[in-house]
This record gives C-alpha cells, structure tokens and sequence, in this order.
C-alpha cells in the first residue's frame, strides 16, 4: 500500500480515492478528484494553473530547497521489520514534520514582509500627496501674514512722517 | 505565471463541444508524446511515412509539433505562419511536466526549475 501523489495538484491520493488514466503508451496519470482529471483533460499545464503545487512552488511562493524535503521519498527497497528501528523511524517522522512545518511557515511570514513594507511607502506617499485634505494650505500662515501687514503699515506710516 | 485570459477565438467550432473534444476517443497527443517524438530517431520515423490512404494528404505532409497531417505542401508552409503552430512551438520550449515534478512539489525532493529547450519548425524540402 503506498500514499502516491495527484499528477496536477500533487495532493496525496490515499487508496480507494481518486482515479488514475493510463494513457495507451502505458504511462499512468493518477488523479486526487475529478476536478483535477478535467483539468488533465483539457491539456491544461499544471506549471500555469495557480492552485496547484507545481505553481506555487515555481512561483517561489512555498519554500521550494531545503533539507526536511530530502526525507520522504520512493525507496523501492522492502526493508526487514524491526520494531526498535520502526518506533525510531514514526518519532523521527513526528520530528522532522515538526521541522518542515515550522520552516515552510517561516518562509511565508518572511513573504509576506515584503508586501507590509512597500504598502507603508505607497501609504506615506499618499499622505503627502494629499496633504491638502488634513491641512488647510494656510493653515499655520496666519501669524506670517498679520506680520506683515503690520510691517507694511508701519511703513506706510514712515512715508507718511517724511513727506 | 499569470492567470490566463482568452483573447479573441470564441467562435471556433471546436469550442461548441468541448466534451466531445475531450473524450480518449478524440484523443490527441499530449505535449510529453510531442517531446518524445521530437527526439532525432522518432522524428525522421514521422517525417518520412508509409502511404496511408486513411489520413490526410496519405500521410507525407505531418507537422511534427502540433502532431497534424496535412493534405499538401502548401498547406503544410501555410500552417507554419500560424498563430496555432507558434503558439505550440513555444509550449513545447520547456521541458514537459512529468509525475515526479509532481512529486517534488508535493515535498519528496526540492524544487528544480524546468530546462529550456531549443525548438524549431521542421524543415521542409523545397520545390
């Protein structure tokens, strides 16, 4: 019994679920759902179709290389039971899921940092181009403009006194 | 990597009956099979077939990218200029999608970008 992998959207398959194709040059195409054997059917790539796997991680949006993905993998060899080295393998399982999980979350986090700081920048920007609608343009200038006027008064009155 | 829109092309006749398009009986070649035909000892095999009465133009006039027979020469040099085929060529530049990419996405294997691959219209004889 194997857990095998959708063909589109790399979703685990578990027996008794999905369906597979096998096309006539014998190559077999397992599926998760219908959803992704229509897609399959309609030639689609799985590479350009933003919900799968393929997508996400060509799109660098899921952590793509690391370590804790060397783990699991197709081994063809049967190996002889040994319940010492079977308990150690399903704590060694926990573990290392453990660590993918907290990694592959870490990446996202980091992600999305990105996106936090260009919207603070385009947020600054917007307040300065419409500085006009929290301040009044004048606002502040009243003080300025009564000192002038006083200072042009007072000159005024100096011509006065010399004529 | 961005969402694919459908420009233009509504009107097709095969878009009428897109379930009966879909069927393994109407079955067309994959973009994998294409990759496999491309291959140089595939390749001269379909360029250079038998005469069978049962397809179009008795099986001399093949594209090789779009896996399509054609009735003559003529047609054959029409179809190259095409939107369809240039379309097709450039599909083909990548390498194809196969189950263990699959897999790798899944998280058995880290991530390996798809090789490029040169492709270019077959060429035909002059006459």
């Amino acid at each position: 019994m194997r857990i095998e992998k959708c063909y589109f959207c790399s979703a685990p398959i578990y027996p008794g679920h999905g369906m597979m194709f096998v096309r006539n040059d014998c190559k077999m195409f397992r599926f998760c759902r219908s959803k992704c054997h229509k897609n399959f059917k309609k030639k689609r790539n799985p590479r350009k179709i933003r919900w799968t796997k393929a997508f996400r991680k060509a799109a660098g949006k899921e952590l793509t290389v690391d370590n804790s993905f060397e783990f699991e993998k197709r081994r063809n060899e049967p190996v002889k039971y040994q319940r010492e080295l079977w308990s150690k393998t399903v704590e060694a399982m926990k573990r290392v899921e453990e660590i993918k999980q907290k990694r592959q979350a870490r990446f996202i986090m980091n992600r999305l940092k990105k996106g936090k700081e260009l919207e603070k920048a385009q947020d600054i920007k917007m307040v300065k181009q419409n500085i006009h609608l929290i301040r009044a343009p004048h606002a502040g200038k009243a003080k300025k403009l009564e000192d002038k006027m006083v200072q042009k008064l007072q000159e005024d009155v100096d011509m006065e006194d010399s004529s | 990597m961005t969402r694919s829109k459908q420009v233009g092309n509504h009107k097709n006749d095969k878009k009428k009956n897109i379930a009966k398009t879909w069927k393994t009986k109407r079955r067309v070649k994959d973009i994998d099979q294409i990759h496999e035909d491309m291959r140089p000892e595939n390749a001269g095999r379909l360029l250079k077939q038998e005469i069978d009465y049962d397809v179009p133009g008795n099986a001399q006039h093949y594209c090789l990218h779009c896996a399509r027979y054609f009735v003559d020469l003529k047609t054959l040099k029409e179809h190259f200029k095409t939107k369809v085929h240039k379309r097709r060529l450039k599909q083909l530049r990548e390498e194809p999608y196969t189950q263990e990419e699959a897999e790798r996405a899944a998280g058995m294997g880290s991530y390996r970008p798809p090789k490029q691959i040169q492709v270019q219209t077959q060429e035909v004889e002059m006459e």
